[in-house]
This record gives structure tokens, C-alpha cells and sequence, in this order.
């Protein structure tokens, strides 16, 4: 394992708050192997260089399409995907290429909340003892107590406590997320990552839980990366948002002015595609229609990832690959105008 | 987007369609008595979430309700002046894929993985049309170029796993669409894609209804796609039509509490952000446990006492709307809601 540095003297602090989570220049990179002894052909360039600070108490989304590398952003910072470069800091400390054991400590701090609420669950166990498992595995609560504190998660996330000895299978989608956000608090984390919490859910339902998380966020002080194809959910419930192309993230900025004024061609892009819930906006809307499919992360290119689907794309665009620049909202593009 | 009558001659008419399913807990009524008209050239929504009866309803227009444990108890459908639901197995098998075709969520759902695309484009329009093996290929072709397939002409010979998910859903379309059906019947075509595919999708589909004059019964949960695509639309809850209302008037001026719950609780891209949504409270219906009277009670902020020894049928709103509701939402009172519902 690569020897992580001396807590003590680490660099993280700027100069007011500490971020709880700093990604820099992440890189995640499948080899593809061929032939009888197989020898490295490619890689597939899951995540190719993506930074990002998550401060304590807030809630950063991460966005993009199929095959953007957003999940497996999530999975190395749990350590569940081998970060192949890059550093990744938790709470002061580098935590990629901690072997499982290592990593364990930080597993308190950081958790993670699945899309699907169905097989993120073991459906052996009543839900008393899922949500007891994190007490047990980090020697949180005496034993005697930690019934107790089951039942007051289960009341926290708006589960009724009598059901503590039913299994998985008796609950709705919903509740069976309800579930997973109470077992992901029992570690007592500071920062959970959720991956497509509600995309599972019907609208109805939808709201509840991403209510239930705003909720925590205030009453816990936690802090989210929120990871959903949804842009109206990421919008309503981020700080900061991240959009994600081909492995890299090439606009970040407050959720806000993400929105209202977008400044790289994908997010322009993307941000028209999604049909509002509104018939007499809808109908007057303008389109920046993408044509194609987003190259496969296997493909070699040089220049701008997003180069083969812009829509105002220059030839220098094939030859330079953007930096992510700008101070609270930036974007990796050439032809983006300083604001 | 206008408003469309669909009164003057029908392309579909269903008229009180029911549906059961046997399950353990007992006969499930899945769909309850619902009806509705379709004109050509018209796109019409059936909007509702999980366990609403929404997919069943189509799949028993198109004789497809696995039975046993389903049935069609009730009903007509009539189509061009014929009834889909007593009609024999093979006759409506002439229909499908022909007059009217589907499109799924899942385009593996309707695509053969052993067969190439060019196998299973030719056997429509050769069964359907009487084309010829030349003639049916060339055809394949053209609509594979049609809703945007690059290098068609090759691509056509593989198999479906050889395509992306987007690629393999316009796949999908152009198999639908190559017999030139008068209906189409789309089950949450685009839910599985992303958003810039889904926008492509849903553009070749108003442009292939305005040049066929195609008529679209588009089933889905996104009111975004409702809102972008349909003329009418009819919300279900439990089997049942809650509301049925033009797509503009539907979401400025709902008349059933479910509807202003699902329009209420849409996080939405153009709005404040970061206050609190209105959720709808407790869980999806359970078809086997619904509560006497009106099957969104347990859930509805309205709800008085009547509500729950009488179940409401669809009534003219003073709106145009047609509602089942009791209530009038416009002056009733809410129940204060709680914090965590």
C-alpha cells in the first residue's frame, strides 16, 4: 500500500473551514486485458482526473449520464473501486490505498446509501439487526443500549418502531430506503454518499425521502454526496454541483447559478434536454439537441472529451484538453467567456 | 400544445375495462372499470405510479394479460369499430404489430436476442405487409435511418446486444413503427435513457406522429414527458381514472387532491430549490388491502368522512376537469401535514 502521510502535518486547511472530503485529480482506470496471457491492451478511463472539496455540513451532487464515472467516483471514496491515481482526503487523512483494515476506522466517517433499496438489504435479517450491525461492527453504544438507539434511528427516519423484527421484504421501496439511511446513521457518520437514493421510488415517494435527507442534513450536521441522473433532485437538494463527462468533471459550481446560467455546452446541453413539468414553459422552450451517444471510455481522443458531441465545437477544441478553471463556478471549456 | 377532441370518431374506444388478477391474498381488481377515447393524430397520457393498473391496462388491450392468473372480466376496446377484447387470438394477432404496436421500458422485453435486427424487422412487414425478403430489408433500412441509426445498412445484421441501451430502444421504435400502425401504445419508452437520448427519442416521436398521424397513448410517471408530449391526459390511482383533464389545464388547474400531490411534490429544475418539498404521505395502494370508499384516503390531505363509505366516480369539474373526488380543492380545507409523513 502507498504510505499515507502524517495526519498531523497535513495540507488540507485553507483558510476557513477544513473540507470533511478533498478528491484530487482522482483517476480510476480498468486495464482490458486480451489473449492467452493477457496482456494490458487498454483501459477503460472510468474517472480521468476529477477534484472536489466536500465541506462539513454540506451537500455535494454529482451528475451526468450512463457511463460518466459518477458511481465509480462514489466507490473509490468508500474504497469499493481502486483509486489508480490521484489523492483522495477524508477528515485530515489520505484514504486511498488503505487496505480494508486500515480503511475500517473511516468507514465510521464516511457511509454509503445504495439506489436500490431491494438488494442493498439482506433480506435474512429483521431490520432491528441490520440497523445494529454498524453499532456492533464499530463497538458504538454498550450492547444493553443499542436496542434502544435502534429504535430511536427507526423513529428518526419515520419508520414505526414496532417493526423492528419484521424482514426487508414486508416493507414498500420507500421504507425499505428509510431502512438503508438508518443503517447508514448507526455508524454515526459525518459525510454519506448516496448513489441514486430515489431513483427507484415513485414520484409520491421520491419527495419523502429527499425531505428525510434534507431533514438529517440540518438536525445531524451531515454531509452528502449526492449522486443522481436526475437533475431537478440533485438541483433541490446540493450546495454544489459537479456535472460529469467521460470520466471528468467539466463544470462546478453553486447549485444555483449551475442553473441559471450554465456555462459549459454539455451542461447547456443537458439542462434543455430535461423536460420541465410544465406544458406552456415546455412548449416555448428551446432545445440544444446532442447528437450521438457518449463515446465509450475506452475510446482514445485528445483534446475536449465532449469535443464529438458539441455543438459548437473549434478545431483547437481537438487538440487542447480544457482545464477546469474559474473560482466558485468553473468550467473546462476554451470557448466559455470569463464571467 | 392544442387541445384535441377525440369525440367526433374515435380511433380506440375502451369502455369500462376491468381487470383481475388471482394472487394469494385474494382476487386483485388491477384495473377498475376505466374508460377512454383515442383520435388519430393525438397523444394521449395515462399518468400513475406503481400498482396504479397503468401497464395492465395495456397490455389487456393488446391480449396480453398472462392468464391464468389474469382476466379481462368486463369491458370493451373498441378499434376502428372492432372490439380488441372479444376478438379471437388470431385476429388480434393480425392487429398487433400491425395496426397498433408497443413499445416497452425495457427494449430486450421485446427483442429477440438470438435473432439479428434485420431478422426480426423483415418478419413484421413480411407477415403484415406481404413484402418481399428485398423489399422488407430495404425497408428495415430506411426506418433504422429514419430514427437515426448511423450506417444502418451495416448495423442492421447484428444483434441487439450489439447496440446501446438508446440505440437498441430506436431499435425497438423502428420495428414498431415500420408497419405504419395507427396506434401506438409507448410503456415508459424512454424511463431506462438518459436525458439527452430521451430528448432525441421523444422529438423522433412528435415528429413521426406529425407526419403518419400516429396516435400515441403514452404511459408514464414523468410529468415531464407528459408535459412535452401529450394533448389529454387521464391520472390513475388503484386501478382507477382520478382525473382526466387537457395537459395544460391538468397542471395549472388540477381538480383531484392526487394530481396536486403529484404536481406538489416535483422537485423542480426552474424553482427555488432547497425548501422542503410536499411530499404525499404513506405508501403506494396495495391492491389486495384497499380501504373502503375512495382508494387515496388514507393519503389525501382533503379527506372528510364521507370519503370513506363513498367511492367518488369521475364528475364534471366547473373547469372542464373531470374528477372523483368528493372534494372541491379549491376552498377545502388541508390537513396540517406532519413534518416526517
Amino acid at each position: 500500500m502507498s504510505s499515507a502521510p502524517n495526519p498531523a502535518e497535513n495540507r488540507l486547511t485553507p483558510a476557513d473551514a477544513q473540507p470533511l472530503l478533498e478528491v484530487r485529480n482522482l483517476r480510476v482506470h480498468f486495464p482490458t486485458r486480451q489473449g492467452l496471457f493477457g496482456q494490458q491492451r487498454g483501459a477503460i478511463r472510468a474517472v480521468d482526473g476529477v477534484s472536489f472539496q466536500v465541506r462539513p455540513g454540506e451537500t455535494f451532487g454529482l451528475v451526468g449520464e450512463s457511463g460518466c464515472g459518477k458511481s465509480t467516483t462514489a466507490r473509490a471514496i468508500l474504497g469499493l473501486a481502486p483509486a489508480t491515481g490521484g489523492e483522495i482526503w477524508l477528515d485530515g487523512q489520505r484514504i486511498d490505498g488503505l487496505s480494508d483494515r486500515q480503511m475500517r476506522p473511516m468507514r465510521r466517517v464516511v457511509q454509503m446509501v445504495f439506489q436500490d433499496p431491494f438488494s442493498s438489504l439482506n433480506p435474512r435479517m429483521t431490520v432491528g439487526r441490520i440497523i445494529r450491525e454498524p453499532m456492533k461492527l464499530f463497538g458504538l453504544h454498550r450492547p444493553e443500549h443499542r436496542k434502544l438507539e435502534v429504535l430511536r434511528l427507526m423513529d428518526l427516519v419515520g419508520l414505526n418502531p414496532r417493526f423492528l423484527n419484521r424482514y426487508p421484504h414486508e416493507f414498500s421501496g420507500g421504507q425499505r430506503q428509510r431502512i438503508g439511511i438508518a443503517r447508514a446513521l448507526a455508524a454515526e457518520p459525518r459525510l454519506i454518499v448516496c448513489d441514486e437514493p430515489v431513483s427507484a421510488l415513485d414520484v409520491s415517494i421520491q419527495a419523502q425521502v429527499i425531505n428525510l435527507l434534507m431533514d438529517l442534513k440540518d438536525e445531524l450536521g451531515l454531509a452528502y454526496v449526492f449522486i443522481a441522473h436526475d437533475l431537478s433532485v440533485v438541483r433541490h437538494i446540493s450546495d454544489r454541483i459537479g456535472v460529469m463527462y467521460l470520466g471528468r468533471i467539466v463544470e462546478q459550481a453553486p447549485a444555483d447559478a449551475l442553473y441559471r446560467n450554465p456555462r459549459h455546452p454539455y451542461t447547456q446541453a443537458l439542462l434543455s434536454a430535461i423536460p420541465v413539468p410544465d406544458p406552456e414553459l415546455e412548449s416555448r422552450r428551446e432545445r440544444i439537441m446532442l447528437t450521438g451517444e457518449i463515446p465509450s471510455p475506452e475510446t482514445e481522443y485528445r483534446g475536449c472529451p465532449f469535443a464529438s458531441r458539441c455543438p459548437v465545437a473549434e478545431v483547437r477544441c481537438l487538440e487542447v484538453v480544457p482545464a477546469l478553471e474559474g473560482d466558485e463556478h468553473q468550467a473546462a471549456c476554451l470557448l466559455v467567456d470569463e464571467p | 400544445m392544442n387541445e384535441r377532441s377525440g369525440t367526433d370518431r374515435p380511433l380506440l374506444a375502451v369502455e369500462n375495462l376491468q381487470v383481475q388478477f388471482r394472487t394469494d391474498e385474494g382476487i386483485v381488481q388491477a384495473v377498475d372499470g376505466i374508460s377512454f377515447t383515442i383520435a388519430a393524430g393525438e397523444t394521449l397520457g395515462i399518468v400513475g405510479e406503481s400498482g396504479s393498473g397503468k401497464s395492465v391496462t395495456n397490455l389487456a388491450l393488446m391480449g396480453l394479460i398472462p392468464q391464468p392468473p389474469g382476466k379481462v372480466v368486463a369491458g370493451q376496446a373498441r378499434f376502428q369499430g372492432e372490439d380488441l377484447l372479444g376478438m379471437s387470438p388470431a385476429a388480434l394477432a393480425k392487429i398487433r404489430g400491425n395496426r397498433i404496436a408497443m413499445i416497452f421500458q425495457d427494449p430486450m422485453t421485446s427483442l429477440n436476442p438470438f435473432l439479428t435486427v434485420a431478422q426480426q424487422m423483415t418478419e413484421v412487414t413480411e407477415l403484415h405487409l406481404g413484402f418481399s425478403r428485398r423489399q422488407a430489408l430495404d425497408h428495415a433500412v430506411a426506418m433504422l435511418e429514419r430514427v437515426g441509426i448511423a450506417d444502418a445498412g451495416r448495423r442492421i445484421f447484428g444483434y441487439p446486444h450489439e447496440f446501446s441501451g438508446g440505440m437498441r430502444q430506436r431499435v425497438m421504435i423502428a420495428m414498431a413503427l415500420s408497419c405504419k400502425p395507427d396506434l401506438l401504445i409507448a410503456d415508459e419508452p424512454t424511463t431506462a435513457l438518459d436525458v439527452t437520448i430521451q430528448a432525441q427519442i421523444l422529438e423522433m416521436m412528435q415528429q413521426l406522429q406529425r407526419e403518419e398521424g400516429t396516435a400515441i397513448i403514452m404511459i408514464t410517471h414523468d410529468l415531464g414527458v407528459v408535459a412535452k408530449l401529450c394533448h389529454r391526459v387521464n391520472v390513475m390511482y388503484a386501478g382507477r381514472f382520478v382525473e382526466k383533464a387537457p395537459v395544460e389545464r391538468l397542471f395549472a388547474q388540477p381538480r383531484h387532491p392526487y394530481t396536486l400531490g403529484l404536481l406538489e411534490s416535483l422537485p423542480r429544475l426552474d424553482g427555488q430549490g432547497s425548501n422542503r418539498l410536499t411530499a404525499i404521505s404513506g405508501s403506494p395502494p396495495d391492491l389486495a388491502q384497499l380501504p373502503d370508499g375512495c382508494a387515496f384516503r388514507p393519503r389525501c390531505p382533503y379527506a372528510i368522512e364521507r370519503c370513506a363509505s363513498e367511492t367518488p366516480t369521475l364528475v364534471d369539474q366547473e373547469n372542464g376537469n373531470r374528477a372523483a373526488c368528493l372534494i372541491d380543492v379549491t376552498t377545502s380545507p388541508r390537513v396540517a401535514e406532519t413534518k416526517r409523513p
